[in-house]
């Protein structure tokens, strides 16, 4: 972007390049497992067709998020709309192999009520040794390519929340990501952080970023008053980052984020700088990054095929 | 490392670069409050200085004094025939509130003096700043050292290569360092290859833990066995291997271990590294590195961390506390 938004009609959420791929996406996305959690069908419907009139065509999902239910309700209230819409899902193999990633392809297209996906994802790469089992022969990165090849993803690329080691791990790979999510906040920007170390390394290929957690996963970063809701998001979004996924629930959940994505400018380098030292007090042991600390936000189904406890017998 | 033989046959090691040796197996303090009465408990120390034993673990916060309470006992009238040690549970707070625990510990001990004192949990990525501040920690450990109430420091810790080498660049004089070392830790997140050479080649004792990996499960998932496990931490260049014990079964059986332990050869070491290696590469069987569980509850509230209700240490806490919502036990 180097950061001249792209020419839009003041009022709408800016749109911008997604890496090199030639897809154009709204500067903000909403998040699928939150759509999962919304009162029902009708409630995502309006959702969707309120963000879509607003400028937003780039929705977030995951094969996993409510054992399909998000999906389904996207899928739902995109009918009639698929063509405007830019739909992403993620393959939750965790370490399994390409079949059962391609099994999973074919799932999340039927639930989405489409034939092709444009951003496909490999889910959830946080354990120290993803890369090496996804990049094993038969491993889900097979899959990722033959995808391409056949037409049902237009573009591929992985996302986790843990360490930016484990990204750089990815990226050292010998396969051209089109686009790569990590957690992108004003907490991140000194601890452990995305930011600094993988953020750069994608910009600099051309990789489309997608940053995600931009108030610390559940609002850890409002709720305790490191930033206020609008510093956080501006924060995130003013990143040079193709778009920034916020999880929205409900309509006034996107009237907020709405007031701040449509017609959004950029923060100034100054005011970013400040932000991040008004937060490195909260940010420097982790604790309202409990992604990166702790076992929280790690899902089921990654720690099955981990053979870690489930969140039931170890919640963090 | 150089390495005598006691009488008993348990090795004895020089500590660092200092003239004291200890025993290469040391009693973990955590384990002992876990006894099931105070006769067993003092039993257990009896057995372990007559078995050989000569290093004593223990912290200011296991199992609220218990543990020290009892180890004291036990050691009545033993107390010049061992190394004794104990950890400040400070994280992140000031030196006076550190002096005033040591004073607690000694009194629990009945002693006058410590053998090592040590930071214990030293688990946060800001534990470092926090313990070199002016007026943290770090000047606790000196005075103490000054007043002739310890004889060495040093620091512990279970989470991260990094905080430890961070730790280590403060400049701060450390007689010890204490960390994880099992065969698991050899290729994950490792210790071994990130902090031990450092110490080795600074000349600073280096205090082995966790041998088997925390709890114990990759032993009752049959992936090693606990000799195995033992064997290969013990066999690391370190000073003494602390592990838990909390019955007269177990402390024999780790007795039969050490007495006449000879180390494992460096084929044997590479042999079960590659053997565990799957299981190692996620972190599994190392949960202290990998989330809170074994972070205590103390060291969150410090941290502002969410604390885990079901955790038996934070039960105890409230208990003690009577809930009042303090950190046990009310100090000054």
């Amino acid at each position: 972007m180097e950061n001249k938004e792209q020419e839009n009609v003041v009022g709408l959420v800016p749109h911008r390049p997604l890496g090199g791929t030639g897809i154009q996406v709204s500067a903000m996305a909403l998040g699928g497992y939150h759509l999962g959690s919304a009162t029902n069908q009708q409630e995502v419907n309006n959702i969707v067709a309120r963000a879509m009139d607003a400028g937003i065509n780039f929705f977030d999902n995951a094969w996993d998020y409510h054992n399909g239910h998000s999906e389904e309700v996207v899928g739902t209230a995109l009918k009639g709309k698929r063509q405007q819409a830019i739909v992403m899902t993620k393959v939750c193999t965790h370490g399994r192999g390409k079949d059962v990633a391609m099994q999973q392809l074919e799932q999340s297209l039927r639930r989405l009520q489409t034939d092709y996906l444009d951003l496909w994802q490999i889910h959830e790469v946080i354990y120290e040794n993803d890369s090496d089992l996804i990049f094993r022969p038969g491993g889900a990165a097979e899959a990722l390519l033959q995808a391409k090849q056949q037409g049902k993803v237009r573009a591929i690329g992985f996302t986790g929340h843990k360490d930016p080691s484990i990204h750089l791990k990815m990226l050292a790979q010998d396969l051209a990501f089109d686009t790569v999510q990590m957690p992108l906040n004003c907490l991140d920007a000194t601890f452990r952080s995305f930011e600094t170390n993988v953020l750069p390394v994608a910009k600099q290929r051309g990789i489309g970023v997608l940053g995600m957690k931009s108030m610390g996963g559940s609002g850890e970063i409002v709720v305790h008053g490191a930033a206020t809701p609008e510093q956080a998001l501006r924060y995130a979004m003013s990143l040079p980052v193709s778009s920034t996924i916020s999880g929205v629930d409900s309509m006034d959940v996107l009237e907020q984020n709405l007031a701040v994505a449509r017609g959004f400018q950029p923060m100034p380098a100054q005011e970013m700088q400040a932000l991040r030292e008004q937060c490195k007090f909260f940010a420097s042991d982790g604790r309202y990054e409990l992604y990166k600390v702790t076992k929280k936000y790690d899902g089921e189904v990654g720690r099955e095929q981990h053979g870690f406890p489930t969140s039931g017998e170890l919640p963090a | 490392m150089m390495q005598t033989s006691a009488s008993s046959g348990i090795p004895l090691r020089q500590f660092g670069n200092t003239d004291a040796n200890i025993s290469a197996l040391g009693m973990g303090g955590h384990h002992l409050g876990d006894a099931p009465d105070e006769a067993t408990a003092m039993r257990m120390v009896h057995e372990a200085v007559d078995g050989g034993i000569t290093f004593f673990d223990n912290c200011w916060e296991y199992h609220l004094g218990k543990s020290e309470i009892w180890m004291g006992k036990g050691l009545k009238g033993r107390r010049d025939r061992v190394f004794l040690m104990t950890k400040v549970c400070t994280h992140g707070r000031d030196a006076s509130l550190a002096l005033q625990m040591l004073e607690q510990s000694l009194n629990r001990f009945q002693t006058d003096h410590l053998d090592l004192w040590q930071v214990h949990g030293v688990a946060f990525d800001n534990d470092p700043d926090l313990f070199i501040r002016p007026n943290g920690a770090a000047e606790a450990l000196l005075k103490a050292k000054q007043q002739g109430k310890v004889r060495f420091v040093g620091f512990t810790g279970h989470k991260h290569p990094d905080i430890h080498r961070k730790m280590l660049n403060t400049g701060f004089p450390f007689d010890s360092v204490q960390m994880p070392l099992n065969v698991f830790d050899s290729q994950f997140h490792s210790f071994e290859t990130q902090v031990l050479p450092e110490l080795n080649k600074r000349g600073i004792a280096a205090l082995g833990m966790k041998p088997i990996g925390g709890h114990g499960e990759p032993v009752s998932r049959g992936v090693i066995t606990a000799q195995e496990a033992l064997r290969y931490a013990m066999s690391l260049p370190v000073t003494t291997t602390i592990t838990g014990m909390e019955s007269l079964e177990v402390l024999r059986q780790n007795l039969a271990i050490a007495q006449g332990f000879q180390p494992m050869s460096h084929q044997e070491m590479q042999a079960l590294r590659d053997r565990v290696k799957a299981q190692a590469a996620d972190g599994r069987f190392e949960l202290y590195k990998m989330s809170l569980k074994f972070d205590n509850p103390e060291s969150r509230l410090a941290h502002e961390f969410p604390v885990d209700m079901q955790q038996v240490e934070m039960k105890e806490m409230i208990q003690a506390t009577k809930n009042t919502g303090h950190p046990f036990p009310k100090i000054g």
